[in-house]
């Protein structure tokens, strides 16, 4: 199946030495939006951790494919490469994508430098004002601990989309924003995938938010999917006991 | 897991620390000489099965001074950590449970000492106090009381508005009893660490000052003084200086490893 | 900002007389009397009336109090009084010996920073790797080393064994490397052991992950790790200098540097109060000066930390 971007097979993960993610089964069609939801400590960001090959997680066993190809056989310098461009990941923590005491520009620059691409500072303009973040050149010569988690978390989005990823996973991304700002962050995220074709892999514990924005949402449940599924199916017809409370907890969803 | 492979390390330590107190302690069942006893026959002999370690300037048996020796360091630095952890917690304790200004002065007055370089303190008082273990263990003790006063300060903080200390306090208890019941024996495993902590420093802050001439008086066996005495002659008789040298690190070795073993216990 | 400023340095007065106080008392307090002793140790023959010229003459007859002023203020305008042992003023005799100490105490500070730093970092980011695990028995053994021990060890090898350096230390290089060596081992150790926690603690923030997420390069992420270590790194060091003010005592004492720590002491053989009181005087300040200044500079590298 050549649209596949990813596949995940029976993955065991353990993270400070305790087993996570207990077999996951997961794959990602190019060009779609896939919403991966779950409760806090189901493992999903467990699982966003294990793609971008983070040093606290360990594999324990099973595979990831990206484009086909085992992600643990890329060379670490290579699969360096490979992230922000091609894979990119933005964090829950809004503070968690730059250096809290050094210059967002600084840290651009950075960035664009590890990927051999020159900063351009128009482009990253256009993309801020797409985002709500006004004053560019102020915001540049700021640190992020001055800066508001809105701002921050708005700040590592539009880096994410700077670099243009093939894929991009979203580690429940509009919790440190208010709501209008979530929903244009959103209405964003849904334009980068129509006219990037971008595809989005996105976690998230509200099945509401889910609901509005997934091709396809896969349900994590205690380290495991317990299942998955296109976005309306779920919604009309849910398997499994903790998709059903799930969809009770959310009042105005069961009636679709 | 992590938990069982520190406690295993605790035991292990624990059983050799043990066994060099039991040791130095019951120096006269291993020593078959008077560490004190001079033979002009016999000075600055090579280890050989009269004198294990060999003899030191004076004949004396360096085996048995190593070991009646260690007493004397082990001894002095335990009882240090001891008196500074009852007064450091003491005073924390109270400081922390009352509040108000007996904290404000108390805490000025450990910010104070801790302001002061420890071991620069040490050696002027420990000097000008003159020779002898007391004036150095001291000298020591003025700046080291300080960490578990903080300690058991910032423990008694947060203890102190725990529901069953909130309960025990309108059931009328008196305070004493609160603290004595309540309090101290929830700050004790973290304090407890800390003096286990402080052993390897104390035990290498004690024999510097008894290397540098401010400890023990002499002919008394200490590490510290006999390294200092023997290396005068070091190139004849290199035996006087390395068995003290190797007790004191062994030693130090094994109180330290010791405090680590219980930090990682305490944090896993 | 100012008026933070203003109230930092009234502390560091107060804690600068107060330390002053104490140690004033203490030499008010020791037992001997600097008059007999310093009359017998001429060979005087003691006696009431001589005694009591010599102590009127030594101003040990004044009040407690005026004569912790006049100390004070004599201090303050660079005058530590006279020795008792040899009637010369005590400080230039203090200034030779700081001159002497610096020398030996920032090069092993400087080659342990250097040391440390660098196996910190190699230790924190290949932690539980060989590496990491040689590094940290290093760091753990030389931690439990006295520096004596150290000393008296080298010595004996070093001198004795193998000859490579004369026994009595010269002011030369060749002198200079067994003392710093001695010195360093043990700071090197306790430095390893904290610049590891500090770096492995920059290495697990977000903003780590963020960065490798982003694709940015190790030598970057490294290069940021280090920039938000170095506040704390500052004040690790600063907190090690009173260490190794009383190491450089020891250190000296055994090679015969004509340092500071060598002096006192002297001094304190000779009961010659006055350089003990300025010995304190000087290393406390000198202390108490870095540490607040490491404080400054903590917040400057770092502004999330309170001044």
């Amino acid at each position: 199946m050549g649209n596949k971007i990813l596949e995940i097979k029976n993955l065991h993960v353990a993270y400070e030495e305790k087993e996570v993610l207990t077999g996951i089964d997961l794959d990602v069609i190019k060009g779609e939006v896939l919403c991966i939801v779950g409760e806090s400590g189901s493992g999903k960001s467990t699982l966003i951790r294990t793609v971008i090959k983070d040093k606290a997680v360990k594999l324990i066993d099973g595979s990831i494919l990206y484009f086909g190809q085992e992600i643990s056989s890329f060379r670490e310098r290579d699969y360096q490469k490979l992230l922000g461009t091609e894979i990119g990941f933005i964090q829950q923590n809004p503070w968690g994508a730059f250096n809290p005491i050094r210059t967002i520009e600084a840290q651009f620059k950075e960035t664009a430098r590890s990927h051999g691409i020159s900063f351009d500072r128009e482009k990253l303009k256009d993309i801020m004002d797409t985002l709500g973040l006004k004053d560019t050149s102020k915001i540049l010569k700021s640190c992020p601990y001055e800066l508001s988690g809105g701002m921050s978390q708005r700040i590592a989005i539009a880096a994410s989309f700077y670099l243009n990823p093939k894929l991009l996973f979203c580690d429940e991304i509009t919790s440190a924003l208010d709501v209008s700002t979530a929903i244009s962050v959103c209405e964003e995220l849904c334009r980068l995938k129509n006219n990037m074709m971008t595809t989005i892999v996105m976690v998230t514990h509200n099945l509401g938010m889910a609901s509005n924005l997934a091709d396809r949402i896969a349900i994590m449940y205690k380290g495991e999917v317990v299942e998955e599924g296109k976005t309306e199916e779920i919604l009309r017809n849910p398997q499994h006991e903790y998709t059903k409370r799930l969809l009770r907890d959310v009042p105005g969803l069961k009636a679709v | 897991m992590k938990k069982r492979i520190a406690k295993i390390k605790i035991i292990f330590v624990s059983i050799l620390a043990l066994l060099l107190i039991f040791v130095t302690c019951f120096a006269g069942l291993f020593a078959h000489n008077d560490p004190y006893a001079t033979n002009a026959l016999a000075i600055r002999t090579a280890p050989c099965l009269q004198y294990p370690f060999g003899t030191d300037n004076l004949g004396r048996c360096v085996f048995a001074r190593v070991l009646y020796g260690g007493r004397t360091t082990i001894a002095a630095t335990f009882l240090l950590v001891f008196i500074s952890f009852v007064i450091g917690t003491v005073v924390g304790m109270i400081a922390g449970y009352f509040g108000g200004l007996a904290d404000r002065l108390l805490m000025r007055f450990a910010d104070i000492t801790l302001a002061f370089p420890q071991m620069v303190v040490a050696i002027a008082v420990a000097g000008i106090l003159g020779t002898g273990m007391t004036g150095a263990m001291i000298s020591l003790g003025i700046t080291m009381w300080v960490s578990f006063a903080r300690l058991s300060r910032s423990h008694t903080l947060s203890l102190k508005n725990e529901g069953y200390i909130q309960t025990a306090f309108f059931a009328g208890k008196s305070d004493l009893y609160i603290i004595m019941i309540h309090i101290f024996p929830n700050l004790l495993a973290p304090v407890f660490t800390n003096a286990l902590t402080q052993i390897g420093t104390t035990m290498i802050g004690l024999s510097g000052l008894s290397f540098l001439g401010l400890g023990v008086i002499p002919p008394k066996a200490e590490w510290g003084s006999m390294i200092s005495e023997a290396r005068a002659y070091i190139q004849i008789a290199p035996w006087a200086v390395f068995y003290p040298a190797l007790a004191t690190i062994v030693t130090i070795i094994v109180f330290n490893y010791l405090g680590d073993a219980v930090m990682d216990y305490r944090e896993a | 900002m100012i008026k933070k400023l203003i109230k930092r340095i009234a502390g560091l007065i107060f804690i600068l007389v107060i330390l002053s106080f104490l140690v004033f008392l203490l030499m008010y307090l020791a037992p001997g009397d600097p008059a007999e002793k310093r009359l017998t140790s001429q060979g005087v023959a003691v006696t009431k009336q001589v005694l009591d010229a010599e102590r009127e003459r030594l101003g040990l007859l004044k009040p407690f109090l005026v004569r912790y002023a006049e100390w004070l203020f004599g201090v303050v305008r660079g005058d530590f009084g006279v020795s008792f042992k040899d009637d010369m003023p005590v400080a230039p005799k203090l200034l030779q010996g700081l001159k002497n100490t610096s020398i030996l105490a920032l090069s092993s500070l400087i080659i342990s920073i250097v040391i440390s730093f660098t196996l910190g970092i190699v230790s924190a980011e290949k932690k539980n790797g060989i590496a990491d695990h040689i590094i940290r028995v290093f760091s753990f053994v030389s931690n439990s080393l006295p520096n004596f021990l150290i000393a008296v060890l080298l010595m004996y090898f070093l001198c004795i064994r193998l000859s490579l350096f004369p026994v009595i230390a010269k002011g030369d290089f060749q002198g200079l490397f067994m003392p710093v060596i001695s010195l360093a081992i043990p700071m090197t150790g306790r430095f390893v052991r904290q610049m590891r926690a500090e770096f492995m603690a920059q290495l697990s923030e977000d903003y780590v992950t963020g960065m490798r997420g982003r694709g940015v390069k190790r030598r970057f992420i490294l290069f940021n790790v280090i920039r938000n270590s170095l506040g704390h790194i500052f004040t690790i060091v600063a907190l090690q200098i009173g260490t190794l003010m009383g190491g450089s005592v020891v250190i000296e004492s055994i090679f015969r540097w004509p340092g500071i720590g060598k002096l006192v002491m002297d001094s304190i053989t000779a009961r010659d109060y006055p350089v003990i009181m300025g010995f304190v005087v000087i290393m406390g300040t000198i202390y108490v000066l870095i540490n607040q200044l490491s404080d400054v500079l903590c917040h400057k590298l770092d502004p999330r930390t309170r001044l």
